[in-house]
């Protein structure tokens, strides 16, 4: 508001003036649909200068940037992507909030080209505001491709509004919108855009209300935006109603059944109907499709992706192929990874320390502590980001939407609908954001059964586990068995489901339109930057809590002071006492409940803590290699590494290579576990209680302990469970023991 | 082991767990969104 108050202060005959057009900060709010390309856009125009916050009092996800531009500072604030401003996701409250009570200089409103109706009902609703308006007409080479003409100079005159084809992803037109925007902001008051006619009856009650309204309430006209106050009052938002806190208002009801009189239907759908009317009238007259247009690529592919009996066989295939490609490409650089931690790492952390006299449990500390609890994490940093890639491909390729969409007719049966499904398909990265997800669903009751089930979703926290265990006893059926934990999370996320359906949420499943994007080949640099934001985390947990972990590891391993053998220390001890919990799954042994228990903090650090407990006596080496032959040796296994990796991945034969596993941790495991225990503990490792910042988004989002509670207790029965029947299943079926 | 190991123990201990309470309870961990705002106030 105050940057609105000063601007008109400056403000002379609709112009400002030279001097105080430059001082000033020009904020600018970016608006539009989700998958109109709108952040693309705003991170193409600003880059690294891009603050992340949230907005305030909610956890919606606020981006802003401060520039300058053509010698002018501007504010770029993006507003969450809706498809509407009415108050009905806590995204469209966020966005109108914004726009009512901060009144920004201008808003730019990103619209999909491609999708031009669906996308100009948000513009009608921001055209009420009566705030200037630029639109960037947005996707605009993929308009021409598919030989659509849009008229700019016709939506321009029809609507008030300058209008300016971009394509953020070719980055071009942002220069010239940026221009524009400039040009608009220092001549606000001849570039507001025209008023809509929403029809004679509509406009006719606004007429009544706003006299009324002048009379009755004169400060209110003065404190919003009249025409829109005026609108929503007769939509009967609620939103509005509660903040504005009138009486009942005889004008209002008045005019409210005049309309419903004349119309035969409520008022909503009234205003729904003339906003949906004027959107596809100015679509009919600026865009000219090509009369006898193709079948589409993405018609082509959706009509095989989408088809009944194979979306989801493709689904799961499509998993399957993301599990191998990350595993054939990340594999060897994982051994390479490990290979340093295991050897050159340790040795020069032991020749930085002896020297300067650091006492011998100090060195210990370091190596069997620190490198060998955070080492067996980082050891899996490239499986990691290697997911994290392929999944991100999947999302920008609208493959992802696919996905939800095939399995919508699966979330019905458990009450849900497919929305639910993409909080658990972020589920699969890291089951917090799959968590805060869930906001973006409308009812109560499917946000909690939807946060219950996401943690069922295997997070990438979880890789680490799985890719230790079958590097050592599944080495030639990897993909497949990981695969089958992931397919196994998502079995028993709709068994879940189903019950809770039947105890603690009944009802029906409300029905949803979902929004299916077309095919696109996403840029290799949105690939990177979106695999970067999901992956780092990753090394954030390495550097902070894993690390600290380690730390409190290593003292619970040699507590008592000069324990003998690691079971007799306080973790040894602990996890004798929890062991036999664990017993008739195959895995009662200390080793494994404390690995386990300390694996309550992240799931990464269950390999942490195996890494510290089965970290190797130091043993006296015949000959230390120099600094300079591991560097060298270093060089060389990374490209050998990177040779491996690209062989592998153009299927080209790669040389046997004698089995020289480095890893003391696999080769104790070997020993400790057999394949049949192995599965049943990745199982449990799979489903049991979710990591503390899980269960602490869990609070924060629902607000009580009580669901995350709910959460904890099944997930950890759960996974008891399971894991008893994979065990005992598979020793009656003869796979072990 | 030596009273300045014991201090030196006691030291590496109080940071391991300020670095648990500082990124698990005070900044609620890294939730792993887009951005890490999730958990920004």
């Amino acid at each position: 508001m105050s940057t609105q108050l000063k601007y008109k202060d400056e403000e002379s005959d609709g112009e400002i003036s030279g001097r105080s057009a430059e001082a000033r900060v020009i904020t600018v709010a970016v608006a539009g649909n989700p998958n109109s390309g709108k952040s693309t856009l705003i991170n193409a125009i600003a880059g690294t200068r891009l603050h992340v916050g949230n907005w305030a009092g909610v956890t919606v996800e606020k981006k802003e940037a401060l520039f300058d531009f053509g010698g002018r500072k501007i504010r770029l604030v993006d507003l969450p992507g809706t498809y509407s401003l009415s108050p009905y996701s806590q995204e469209e409250i966020v966005a109108r909030d914004y726009l009512v009570h901060e009144r920004p200089d201008l808003i730019i409103n990103v619209v999909d080209a491609t999708n031009l109706e669906r996308n100009l009902y948000l513009t009608v609703q921001i055209m009420e505001l009566g705030i200037p308006v630029v639109m960037a007409l947005n996707i605009y080479d993929e308009a021409q491709e598919k030989g659509y003409r849009i008229d700019g100079k016709a939506m321009e005159e029809m609507l008030g509004i300058a209008v300016v084809p971009t394509s953020a992803t070719r980055k071009t037109g942002l220069d010239q919108l940026l221009d524009t925007a400039l040009r608009v902001a220092d001549a606000p008051k001849q570039r507001v855009p025209k008023k809509l006619n929403y029809g004679e009856d509509i406009e006719v009650a606004c007429d009544y209300l706003a006299k009324s309204f002048r009379t009755s309430y004169p400060a209110l006209t003065d404190s919003y935006p009249q025409r829109w106050l005026l609108l929503k009052l007769m939509e009967q938002d609620s939103h509005v109603m509660r903040e504005l806190d009138l009486d009942d208002l005889d004008f209002l009801d008045q005019a409210l059944h005049h309309l419903r009189k004349a119309h035969g239907e409520d008022i909503e759908s009234i205003m729904a109907d003339a906003r949906y009317s004027l959107a596809s009238g100015l679509t009919r007259e600026v865009l000219h499709k090509p009369e006898l247009r193709p079948t589409e690529i993405t018609e082509k592919i959706d009509k095989i992706v989408l088809n009944r009996f194979l979306g989801i066989p493709i689904f799961m295939a499509a998993m399957w192929l993301l599990f191998k490609l990350t595993f054939d490409l990340s594999a060897p650089f994982g051994a390479w990874l490990g290979s340093m931690t295991d050897g050159p790492f340790k040795r020069w952390a032991s020749a930085l320390l002896t020297p300067l006299g650091a006492p011998d449990w100090t060195v210990s500390l370091v190596n069997d502590g620190v490198i060998a609890g955070v080492g067996s994490v980082i050891v899996f940093v490239p499986v990691i980001f290697a997911m994290m890639f392929f999944i991100t491909f999947l999302e920008g390729s609208g493959y992802m939407a696919r996905a939800a969409f095939v399995m919508d007719r699966t979330m019905h049966a458990i009450g849900l609908h497919g929305k639910s499904f993409i909080p658990m398909l972020l589920g699969f990265g890291c089951n917090v954001p799959g968590i805060y997800a869930t906001r973006t669903l409308e009812n109560p009751k499917d946000k909690v059964l939807t946060a219950l089930l996401v943690p069922l979703m295997s997070c990438g926290a979880r890789l680490p586990v799985y890719v230790v265990f079958v590097s050592a006893f599944f080495p030639n059926n990897s993909s497949t068995v990981i695969w089958s934990l992931y397919v196994m999370g998502i079995l028993l996320a709709v068994l879940m489901g189903l019950i809770f359906k039947k105890t603690l949420f009944r009802g029906e499943a409300p029905m949803f339109i979902m929004e299916l994007p077309p095919y696109r080949m996403p840029s290799l640099h949105s690939l990177c930057v979106h695999t970067w934001e999901k992956g780092k985390h990753f090394l954030y947990k390495a550097g902070t809590y894993i690390f600290a972990v380690s730390i409190l590891v290593w003292f619970l391993l040699n507590l008592p002071w000069g324990v003998e053998h690691k079971r007799d220390s306080y973790l040894g001890q602990a996890g004798a006492v929890v062991a036999p919990v664990f017993q008739p799954m195959g895995f009662g042994t200390w080793e494994a409940a404390s690995s386990l228990i300390s694996g309550v903090i992240a799931k990464e650090i269950v390999v942490g803590t195996m890494g510290e407990i089965y970290a190797p006596k130091k043993e006296e080496q015949a000959e230390v290699p120099t600094l300079q032959e591991d560097l060298k040796e270093i060089g060389v296994s990374f490209g050998a590494a990177c040779s491996k990796a690209v062989k592998t991945l153009l299927y080209l034969p790669v040389p046997e290579e004698k089995e020289k596993d480095r890893s003391a941790l696999k080769q104790a495991l070997l020993g400790v576990f057999t394949p049949l225990s192995s599965y049943a503990f990745m199982v449990f490792v799979l489903l049991y209680m979710p990591c503390v910042v899980a269960i602490a988004a869990m609070r924060q989002e629902f607000g009580t302990w009580k669901w995350a509670v709910v959460g904890l207790g099944y997930q950890t029965a759960l996974a008891w469970c399971a894991a008893l029947i994979v065990y005992q299943g598979g020793r009656v079926l003869g796979l072990g023991g | 082991m030596g009273i300045a190991d014991a201090i030196i123990a006691a030291l590496l201990v109080g940071g391991a767990c300020y670095i648990l309470y500082a990124t698990l309870w005070k900044k609620k961990g890294c939730c792993g969104c887009e951005g890490g705002s999730c958990c920004k106030k």
